[in-house]
């Protein structure tokens, strides 16, 4: 039977070489991991653009994505009148110091009026401008959020991006994972021939609307609702931009 | 520390048959997940792609092979009221070193995996060979038991994902092998074979875990008629 | 006050400890022999979430997000251990001390509980959900629930299962995997309903 005495001696000894040992690990591994989290939702981005670069986004390496954001990419924050905000603003609004810092799960939660919504406009090799669009809504446990890459027209869709946080897989996890579906949304329109916002809605049971609609996942209607309300809401803040801005 | 103990017990580092079957024994006849039933949670959660089953395994035999070696080493001084706390305290600094690292090495995997590589604490493998192993025994044999044992579970958990990638997505470790549908993946370019298949979602959803591994057990027993449940 | 009924129905039914996210098989397959030992086992389940999920919250909240201007979360699968560790030997001491029965039909069971991923993964998603501390309470006692249920439904299921002809090879074990797996199925199509709508 050990003493009071050396139990507590034990524990305090395992404790501190415990703490010493992960505290070094922590500030030795810190710089690392926090160019892994951005080189990981900078991808995010660019998977969003993955048709105009021409490459597979997963086997850029970490200095590729960015020299690409570097020098092809363009990073904006707008607010909800679509004015660009400078790097102040954006610092003393939302408290991020980039813009991909930006949280909009956050910004979602403010009144429509003190929201900021981040803005990534690409520069494809032949000279092309291309707008990527950030929304996020709720699927089915969790949120998740997408990339819209609008052609030059500010009305196509030109590529797509969406992930989840925790979407069931093989149902709701689809929305990132199936190609054959997420690509459906490339070549869909926001606006009418009128000129009226209508945003790209996801349906089950055939598509009637080719401009507009997108066939759901079968056995992930949560998720698939979820995307639908994403969509529509998201970019309807974008409208006041994309009207200035259009030709 | 491990110098003067390793010293103290100079010549248990021998490989005899004795040790083979520590490390043998677990692949098969003494499979943590299909006989003792340890460990059975994780298995489920991240056998939908082989990739992740594999970080898992890897992930799983470092933290047993350290930990029964570390509770092996400590054993004569660790106070027998705060036993467990203690072993918890082992295996969750050894759980801590795998997160940060694969952090660091393979971001998108570790995301990926999310709150299971913390559940590798409770998998009752760790815990379950400390508690019948490492605290009776000496390191080295620790040491060979906790990687039989990591190793028994890999090979349970990468069998399961390779059934349910490959029949339920087609691909495996992310290239498409069979089936028409999707392409799940960017980087495939070849023609798949069976195009006639159509990959089953069933199998990427959890429950289709649990009957693969009934599945693997069925077999198993009808192989070896010792295992078999009499009650 | 809604919202916290909601976070109960839900990690009770939709989300399920066991028979959606697999949780706490170990015990749960072990345990589910007879009606009687998984009533115990569940009772504990419900007993140690609900008072271990709002404690590492306040753990989580109050020492590791912000001590002293540190960052400690890195030291929160230690902790969060620990303090599930530590409060289930008090438990097991103060009802040992207040009341012998309820000790002789829960007190076995104690210690198996401190391996149930099921108390330890609830710990880690009241994390990666970002529920305040009434939420927390509300999702730690639901998600006892939920997994008492299953429990207490497949040993059901599984007292049954001895006057069947099961294949010897799948006998007990085997068999056990089969009937989780369905009932996984069957709370699947619990997925996707909407707590809201009982308000």
């Amino acid at each position: 039977m050990h003493s009071t005495s050396y139990i507590i001696r034990f524990t305090l000894i395992m404790t501190l070489i415990v703490a010493a040992v992960l505290s070094i690990m922590v500030s030795g591994l810190k710089d690392t991991h926090t160019l892994n989290e951005s080189v990981y939702n900078k991808k995010g981005i660019l998977s969003a653009v993955a048709n105009q670069l021409g490459k597979d986004v997963n086997s850029l390496t970490s200095e590729e994505v960015q020299t690409i954001f570097e020098k092809q990419i363009i990073q904006k924050a707008l607010n909800n009148k679509g004015e660009e905000l400078t790097p102040e603003q954006i610092k003393s609004i939302t408290g991020a110091s980039s813009v991909v810092d930006i949280d909009l799960g956050k910004e979602n939660k403010k009144p429509a009026d003190q929201r900021v919504f981040p803005l990534f406009v690409y520069k494809s090799a032949d000279n092309k401008t291309y707008n990527i669009l950030y929304t996020r809504g709720k699927g089915l446990w969790d949120e998740i959020w997408g990339y819209i890459t609008l052609d030059s027209d500010l009305n196509t869709i030109a590529g797509q991006a969406f992930d989840h946080k925790g979407e069931t897989p093989g149902l709701g996890a689809e929305i990132k994972d199936n190609k054959a579906w997420y690509t459906q949304f490339t070549g869909k329109k926001l606006y009418n021939q009128a000129g009226e916002y209508k945003s790209v809605a996801v349906v089950k049971g055939g598509v009637k609307d080719k401009d507009h609609q997108v066939d759901a996942i079968s056995g992930a209607t949560i998720t698939g609702d979820g995307v639908d309300d994403m969509l529509n809401k998201g970019l309807a803040y974008y409208e006041p931009y994309l009207k200035k801005n259009k030709k | 520390m491990a110098e003067v103990l390793t010293k103290k017990e100079a010549g248990a580092f021998s490989f005899g048959k004795e040790e083979k079957k520590l490390l043998t024994d677990p692949l098969n006849d003494n499979n943590p997940i299909t006989v003792q039933v340890l460990g059975v949670c994780s298995a489920l959660a991240v056998t939908t792609l082989v990739s992740k089953a594999i970080v898992m395994g890897i992930a799983v035999i470092f933290v047993t092979a350290l930990a029964n070696l570390f509770t092996s080493l400590l054993r004569n001084y660790i106070p027998k009221s705060i036993r467990m706390i203690v072993q918890l305290v082992i295996i969750a600094f050894l759980v801590t070193v795998v997160e940060l690292a694969l952090k660091a090495v393979n971001y998108p995997i570790w995301k990926d995996l999310s709150v299971f590589i913390g559940l590798i604490i409770t998998n009752c493998i760790v815990m379950g060979r400390l508690e019948a192993f490492a605290m009776a025994n000496k390191p080295w044999k620790s040491f060979l038991d906790g990687i039989g044992n990591g190793v028994g579970y890999a090979i349970i958990l990468v069998m399961v994902a390779v059934v349910r990638e490959l029949f339920g997505k087609g691909s495996l470790l992310d290239f498409k092998i069979i089936g028409s549908t999707p392409e799940y993946l960017l980087n495939t370019t070849s023609t798949a074979w069976l195009s006639w298949y159509s990959p089953n979602n069933l199998l990427v959803l959890s429950p289709a875990a649990m009957f693969i591994v009934a599945i693997i057990i069925w077999i198993q027993r009808s192989r070896n008629a010792k295992l078999v449940d009499i009650s | 006050m809604g919202d916290i009924i909601n976070i109960f129905i839900k990690s009770a039914f939709i989300e399920n400890l066991a028979l959606s996210y697999f949780l706490g098989m170990c015990s749960f397959l072990a345990v589910s022999k007879s009606v009687k030992t998984a009533i115990g086992l569940g009772l504990a389940v419900i007993f140690v979430n609900g008072l271990t999920i709002p404690l590492n919250w306040l753990l989580d909240h109050y020492l590791l997000n912000d001590f002293f201007g540190q960052d400690l979360t890195f030291l929160r699968f230690i902790i969060f251990i620990s303090t599930i560790a530590a409060l289930v030997q008090l438990v097991e001491m103060v009802v040992e001390k207040v009341s012998p029965s309820l000790y002789n039909s829960l007190g076995i069971f104690l210690p198996l509980i401190t391996v149930n991923c099921a108390i330890l993964g609830a710990s880690l998603f009241m994390i990666t959900k970002e529920y305040n501390f009434a939420q927390s309470v509300s999702f730690g006692l639901g998600g006892g629930f939920g997994w008492f249920l299953a429990i207490v439904a497949i040993a059901g299921i599984r007292e049954k299962m001895q006057y069947s002809h099961v294949p010897a090879p799948l006998r007990g074990l085997g068999m056990a995997f089969f009937l989780t797996g369905l009932m996984g199925m069957a709370f699947m199509g619990l997925m996707g309903i909407d707590p809201a709508a009982f308000k």
